[in-house]
């Protein structure tokens, strides 16, 4: 019986660390989710001219569920102490709900990030970059911030284009049909510029001379950020449950050794 | 008088015909060819003449080169750019003296000629000798042609078919899904398995320890709170003490 009863105490011990942890996690997680909602990159309008943002879903999502734990494993470390029955098995049933959400929002974020390829912002840049004649608001709303977004892109990280430059002549655009390509090759933020933010050397520029125009594309640039936030939620939040999955088990393990 | 005239009359009927080929620029430019303008090599060091010659740059289709006239005049309707490729099949464009084509190259400049770059007066009918953007993919065929007060007086030869880009139409651009990645099939699968595990779990503690009142010997009690009061049921009296 002695015996036992150090097991069962070493066991209630595993728990409550188990739940020290699942809270810890609970926070950190909340902290990651709201600083990619925050969307430090400024990249969330081409995300949201994919119509397809599940990425930010799964961020919002983990927010709520990062708290969700930490609340919860309180609950638990109470009930473990307490031994009480109730109490844990609402901790349980609570939990699972709560796992249920954390599974839905890291598939989400790894299935989306898959979505999101090159050709993906390719076609996007192209169709809505500097377009002028759009059919309602909501398509003009997203012009205007893919149009913004490259600019600053283009800008801030010196590069152009989705693969190169090239893009602009490989493919018709909206931008195309709107700005001569003699003039325009590309468009005119592709340059390197001055510091008063007019191109060093416009002629250098439109011939393509290298060191007067950007010649790298941006993907590198749109897809680190991406690749950070969708990993970031995924992989966290599957840590985390691997580890809430064994807390669970031994919970429940507990739960069923307590006599009423 | 007629020692004079000879030399003239030799100059008139005398082309002199450079073998030059005109090309594309050797530079690494990422604009060397789009779809309305190429760049080309500049003519240095090509023409052994004096420095007030005007150079003409000629830009025909393929189909005109045989039949180009040198002696025609350069602004002149059969010349315009404006009607090119319509009515006209060679314009002529791109003229400076040859003073600025000197021989001596620097080294670290990039002399090139770039084609189709004046947009302002590719509509103007008043200039004729327009740079303008070319009206389509190509190819086309270019020389150089050095004019001496409207006689032309040295060439170079025509330079192989120079085609220029064609834009793919956008909607051509695959985006269906790349697949799926290894990692998201990996989390999916072990992520619903241990779902399925948790869940299968709770439906057996629920079933089988549910109402588990009398249980094995390894179920421990809650510890309680106990307190311990002795009762003296019976009132023990010290028999002894009180008899003697």
């Amino acid at each position: 019986m002695a015996k036992s009863g150090d097991g069962i105490r070493i066991l209630q011990g595993l728990l409550v660390f188990g739940n020290v942890v699942i809270g810890m996690c609970g926070i950190a997680l909340t902290a990651e989710c709201i600083f990619f909602v925050s969307d430090p990159h400024g990249l969330y309008p081409l995300l949201e001219a994919t119509e397809n943002d599940d990425i930010y879903a799964a961020a919002w999502i983990g927010i709520f569920v990062g708290f969700a734990l930490f609340a919860l494993s309180i609950l638990g470390i109470v009930g473990v102490i307490k031994s009480n029955r109730t109490l844990l098995l609402v901790y349980i049933i609570l939990m699972l709900i709560t796992y249920a959400f954390e599974m839905a929002s890291c598939i989400t974020a790894a299935t989306q990030r898959d979505f999101l390829t090159p050709n993906l912002f390719l076609k996007q840049m192209l169709e809505r970059y500097n377009k002028s004649d759009v059919d309602n608001n909501n398509d003009k709303w997203m012009a205007e911030g893919v149009t913004k977004t490259w600019d600053e892109l283009m800008l801030q990280k010196h590069c152009c284009g989705v693969r190169g430059p090239s893009d602009w002549q490989e493919y018709t655009s909206t931008f195309r049909s709107s700005h001569k390509d003699a003039d325009f090759p590309w468009p005119h933020n592709c340059c390197v510029m001055d510091a008063q933010g007019s191109p060093v050397n416009l002629d250098g520029c439109k011939l393509g001379v290298p060191g007067y125009y950007n010649s790298n594309g941006c993907y590198d640039a749109i897809s680190g950020p991406m690749n950070t936030q969708a990993w970031g939620v995924a992989w966290f939040g599957f840590a985390i449950l691997c580890w809430t999955f064994f807390v669970l088990l031994g919970t429940m393990f507990y739960w069923s050794r307590i006599e009423y | 008088m007629f020692l004079l005239l000879l030399p003239l009359l030799a100059m008139a009927h005398g082309l002199d015909v450079r073998p030059y080929k005109p090309k594309l620029s050797t530079a690494s430019l990422g604009g060397l060819t789009t779809s309305s303008t190429f760049t080309l090599e500049q003519p240095r060091c090509v023409f052994n003449l004096q420095e007030d010659v005007v150079i003409w740059l000629v830009v025909a289709v393929p189909k005109a080169v045989p039949s180009f006239n040198n002696s025609v005049m350069p602004g002149s309707p059969k010349t315009a750019f404006q009607k090119f490729p319509t009515s006209v099949f060679a314009y002529m464009t791109l003229n400076t003296t040859l003073l600025n084509y000197p021989c001596h190259k620097p080294p670290r400049e990039i002399t090139v000629l770039r084609v189709g770059s004046e947009t302002s007066c590719a509509k103007d009918n008043t200039r004729p000798t327009c740079n303008g953007p070319l009206p389509g993919p190509g190819p086309y065929q270019v020389k150089f042609l050095a004019l001496n007060d409207s006689n032309p007086v040295a060439e170079t030869a025509w330079s192989d078919p120079i085609t220029l880009r064609t834009a793919r139409q956008l909607s051509s651009i695959p985006t269906t899904g790349s697949g799926r990645s290894a990692g998201m099939i990996a989390l999916t699968s072990i992520l619903s398995i241990l779902f399925a595990i948790l869940l299968a779990s709770l439906v057996a503690m629920l079933v089988f320890c549910g109402s588990n009142a009398y249980s094995g010997s390894s179920s421990f009690s809650k510890p309680e709170a106990v307190t311990v009061q002795r009762y003296n049921t019976h009132h023990v009296y010290n028999q002894p003490a009180a008899r003697l």
